[in-house]
């Protein structure tokens, strides 16, 4: 034992207290790193590490079927197969994919874009091979699956409208969410409704989706499913349509275009709504091509365009009931008096015209509304000024919106107090107030609001907000504080329209089961020169033929249903509307005379045959 | 034979038997599922390896003393054959293929050098400027080989166990000093001679999150595992992050969060406790050899394994950056489980000759 020793042995004592000293705080470093980790810090990795597992697929819930009053079904889920494959379970796609082309009968370049897509996808996940097949080439398929590996057939509903152009306007159609819907909550796989009813009703329809929670890999392959959470089906939706009343105005309109609504007179319910021309609203469901979309949208017809309320045009003569109505409110001299009509009115250096060159003769209220005098009602508005037509026409219902539930509606146009040009305002004209009178100039209206015109008319008064849904209670926008005198003038001025001998509508609506009451309009066209100049001949003629209108209601002493038929470029409303409205009625009252012999109880909805009109009220 | 067996220290046994079957149990749970037999695989090398522990610590410490020089030696051969004639794997030069086995150069070069360094200083201390200049020639010329291979990992594990050695053989503080000042200033070089990959492993362990899918994805995934497993953990075969591959190199480097998202705080903390009375028993073996050299090989011993055990835990943790750097006894690997093994005979053949006296009472100790 030297000095050195000792001190080289102190040293190394010394060092290797050291030394654990630093073990010591290394594994207490490490301790507490542990303890930070999976005592305090716990619930957020345990959480992270269930979001890396978890994955929620989202399950389409099925959408509300839509039926007419009597139940035909107007927009149904239909049943197919898809044909998915996921390639990763196949052994030679090659091979296969000659195979189903033996089957399904594809073409080569459509073997050429799936082998592409193939390459393309991920080799777990599966790739959709054909879609909306049915039984009919699915079934053969399905049988041989055990040949076929990695090929899988699935059931998937889409949307069928049976009905359709018939009722594309009303109904509407779906498409694939956008990223606003998407945003919105919507599911980037659902179909949402773009207009019509699809659209308005889209929370109704809808349902909710449900889920299903899978553990899946780091791959994002699925091990296994832990939990589902099955969707809420759509509610269905019974519309207070009937299609078949639908059918006999479309085939009555026939190829024309144009526009027809029907509305039950009592409770604003729509019996038909009808524009025309129309869409396929299937072609939507199954992927519409750019050109479809771009020949609809160049489409001179406008065929997307729900001419029932979307547009609006001048009301002609239709609107001389207003006119006449505010007459009698505001008690001008002439509702009470007559004149003469020589066929023209000279107004300081111009002359309007009278439709009957050689002019009415005598006429007081009863008769210019029976035989649309044009005379009568300049005079008439003349005694009114611009303000009385106004007041009155906003009352029942012109220049707003009906507040139907579809949207897109036209508020249609009436002249304001005064008129307004280039910033500046000035009183109107008094020519202007004439030809307003008679359903010309600044007046714009639909036929919806028309037709819901119509029904205050013949329901006393009460402007209805009209609804599509069935088995709705009427709601009343206002009650028209009109006296039911009046009311009753105009009424039977209506009838004359159609009963008398020189009534406008006269040798259209004669013979009918039901007494109509309504009245014609014949709409001046004034297209722009220019864009007409360089038409073809016949098509100038037609760009410049009148509209055709004709509005009214029936049974004329107790009314049940109001209606109004546009006919654009239609010509003369008696000869080119009111036998669309003929024919209407005539359906209504065949369908009400087999429901009153089979008294079917009250709303039992019938599926199959005839459809049965429930009278209302 | 029987007379070495039963002088043997029981605690460490007891310690290496425990950590045996922790490994086996987490590299089963780690790789049931890709079913290669990997776990079988090492059962056998743990027999190999038990084999070759029970035969070196039938070794007499003077002849490994012998063998001390001419292991560096060949090591250092090994090592520098490397770069001609290794294989790749994994975008690194680290293997040799000795055609029945892939043998790794640098991982024998760490023992090899603790066992020179023990017995260069087993006659002398570090405090004489030509035996540290001695120790630093030896060293660095193998880290420089393994730096350039590149294995980052090893050569830090390298030269800190160096340094370690020196300074538990009486490196005056004043010297350690210098050296963590030349140190500090050498690291702006090192970054810039570091490889890509490299750089991007140190930054993703800056900040994981700034790049959560690509290179700290490793280590958010990992921190991930070992959180959600709680005081008690998933359960032993319920880990999610292990079963859904959500864990990378999960039956080697990143075996730890495997362990801890299954057995939960309870099961890490009993590792650790195992490791820290294993290295504890080394170290106090150490304290009682009865010579130097032995002395100083158990410090090496408990010195590598803490440092594996420190950086392999602190990269999975997220404390460190990850560097390949295996968990002693319980990754999945055969080369460097014998060797570890190994290495622990010698710390058995210390404890065997130690009779219970330490080395300066002794006459004809090397420095008497």
């Amino acid at each position: 034992m030297n000095a050195n020793m000792l001190e080289v042995r102190n040293c190394f004592e010394r060092r290797l207290l050291v030394l654990r000293v630093m073990g010591v705080v290394l594994f207490l470093l490490l301790t507490g790193r542990l303890i930070n980790l999976q005592w305090l810090q716990y619930e957020g990795f345990f959480l992270q590490a269930e979001q890396n597992r978890i994955n929620v697929v989202p399950i389409l819930p099925t959408r509300g079927e839509i039926t007419d009053r009597s139940g035909h079904g107007l927009a149904i889920n239909r049943i197919s197969w898809q044909l998915i494959l996921i390639p990763e379970r196949a052994d030679h796609i090659d091979a296969l994919l000659k195979h189903l082309q033996r089957m399904l009968h594809w073409g080569r370049d459509r073997v050429t874009r799936l082998r592409s897509r193939i390459r393309q996808a991920r080799a777990d996940m599966p790739v959709l091979m054909a879609d909306q097949l049915t039984w009919k080439e699915a079934a053969p398929i399905a049988a041989r699956l055990y040949l076929l590996p990695g090929v899988d057939i699935r059931v998937e509903t889409h949307r069928f409208y049976p009905y359709g152009k018939l009722t594309s306007h009303l109904i509407g159609y779906l498409s694939l969410a956008n990223a606003h819907d998407v945003r919105a909550g919507v599911l980037p796989t659902e179909k949402v409704g773009r207009s019509g009813v699809e659209r308005s009703f889209e929370a109704h329809l809808r349902g909710k989706p449900g889920a299903q929670y899978e553990e899946v890999d780091v791959h994002g392959r699925r091990i296994s499913v832990f939990r589902r959470k099955p969707p809420v089906m759509g509610s269905p939706l019974r519309l207070s349509l009937d299609v078949h009343l639908q059918q006999v105005a479309a085939k009555a309109l026939g190829k024309r275009t144009g526009a027809v609504v029907v509305l039950d007179v009592h409770s604003g319910a729509v019996l038909v709504l009808l524009s025309q021309p129309g869409f396929s609203p299937n072609n939507f469901i199954t992927g519409l091509g750019a050109r479809q979309w771009k020949a609809w949208v160049d489409d001179k017809q406008h065929p997307l365009i729900n001419r029932a309320l979307q547009t609006a045009y001048p009301p002609a003569s239709t609107f001389k009931l207003l006119t006449a109505l505010a007459g009698l409110q505001y008690h001008a001299p002439l509702a009470t008096g007559a004149t003469q009509c020589p066929g023209y009115l000279e107004l300081a250096d111009r002359r309007l015209h009278c439709w009957k060159t050689q002019g009415h003769g005598h006429v007081d209220l009863h008769k210019a509304l029976v035989q649309s005098c044009d005379v009568y009602f300049y005079k008439l508005g003349d005694q009114l000024g611009m303000k009385a037509i106004r007041d009155e026409a906003e009352l029942w219902g012109f220049g707003q919106r009906t507040g139907i539930r579809l949207a897109s509606e036209a508020s249609g146009v009436i002249p304001g107090a005064v008129r307004r040009r280039n910033g500046r305002t000035r009183p109107w004209f008094r020519g202007e107030t004439m030809i307003t009178a008679i359903g010309q100039g600044v007046v714009d209206v639909t036929p919806l609001q028309l037709a819901r015109f119509a029904a205050a008319i013949a329901n006393g008064g009460k402007l209805l907000i009209p609804h599509v849904q069935a088995g709705l209670p009427p709601r009343v926008s206002h009650v028209i504080d009109v006296q039911p005198r009046y009311l009753a003038i105009v009424r039977k001025a209506m009838r004359g329209v159609v009963a008398e001998r020189h009534g406008t509508a006269h040798t259209y609506l004669s013979r009918l089961p039901w007494q109509v009451a309504g009245k014609t309009g014949t709409a001046q066209v004034i297209s722009d020169a220019q864009e007409a100049a360089h038409l073809p001949a016949g098509e100038q003629q037609y760009r410049y033929k009148d509209h055709a209108w004709f509005m009214g209601f029936a049974p004329y002493k107790h009314p049940r249903i109001a209606f109004a038929v546009f006919v654009e470029h239609g010509g003369h409303g008696g000869r080119a509307a009111a036998p669309v409205a003929a024919a209407i009625v005539r359906a209504m009252a065949a369908a009400t005379a087999h429901a009153v012999a089979v008294r079917p109880a009250r709303h039992t909805p019938i599926a199959e045959g005839r459809p049965v009109y429930k009278g209302q009220g | 034979m029987l007379a070495c067996l039963k002088r043997m220290d029981i605690i460490l046994l007891l310690c290496l038997c425990g950590l045996a079957v922790l490994g086996i149990a987490t590299l089963y749970a780690a790789v049931y599922e890709g079913g290669i037999g990997l776990w079988q695989r090492q059962l056998v090398y743990w027999l190999l390896g038990m084999g070759v522990f029970f035969a070196i610590s039938c070794i007499p410490l003077r002849m490994v003393g012998l063998f001390a020089w001419p292991v560096y030696a060949i090591t250092l051969i090994a090592l520098a054959l490397v770069p001609l004639f290794g294989d790749v794997q994994m975008g690194a030069r680290r293997w040799l293929n000795l055609g029945f086995i892939y043998f790794q150069p640098s991982e024998l070069m760490k023992w090899a050098l603790m066992l020179v360094l023990a017995h260069c200083f087993a006659s002398r201390t570090a405090a004489s400027f030509k035996s540290l200049c001695v120790a630093l020639v030896l060293t660095l010329v193998p880290a420089m080989l393994i730096v350039s291979q590149p294995d980052l990992g090893t050569t830090l594990v390298l030269l800190l166990s160096a340094v370690m050695m020196l300074f538990v053989t009486g490196l005056p503080w004043r010297w350690a000093f210098y050296g963590l000042v030349t140190t500090l200033a050498a690291l702006p070089v090192l970054w810039h001679n570091m490889h890509v990959f490299q750089k991007q492993r140190v930054l993703s362990f800056l900040n994981p999150e700034a790049d959560a899918l690509g290179a700290g994805y490793h280590v958010i995934q990992s921190k991930i595992a070992i959180g959600s497993g709680g005081l008690l953990g998933k359960g032993y075969l319920h880990g999610t992050q292990a079963r859904l591959h959500f864990l990378p190199e999960q039956h080697t480097d990143f075996i730890f969060a495997v362990l801890a998202e299954e057995g939960g705080l309870m099961i890490s903390a009993l590792l650790l406790l195992l490791y820290a009375v294993m290295i504890s028993r080394i170290l106090t073996i150490a304290g009682r050899a009865s010579t130097r050299f032995g002395s100083l090989i158990c410090m090496g011993v408990a010195i590598i394994f803490t440092l594996y055990a420190g950086i392999n835990i602190g990269m999975v943790t997220g404390l460190l950056p990850v560097v390949g750097v295996p968990l002693p006894f319980i990754s999945y690997g055969g080369s460097a489980l014998v060797t570890m093994l190994a290495a622990l005979a010698l710390v058995m053949r210390v404890t065997i000759e130690s009779e219970g006296r330490v080395y300066w009472q002794r006459p004809g100790s090397p420095l008497a």
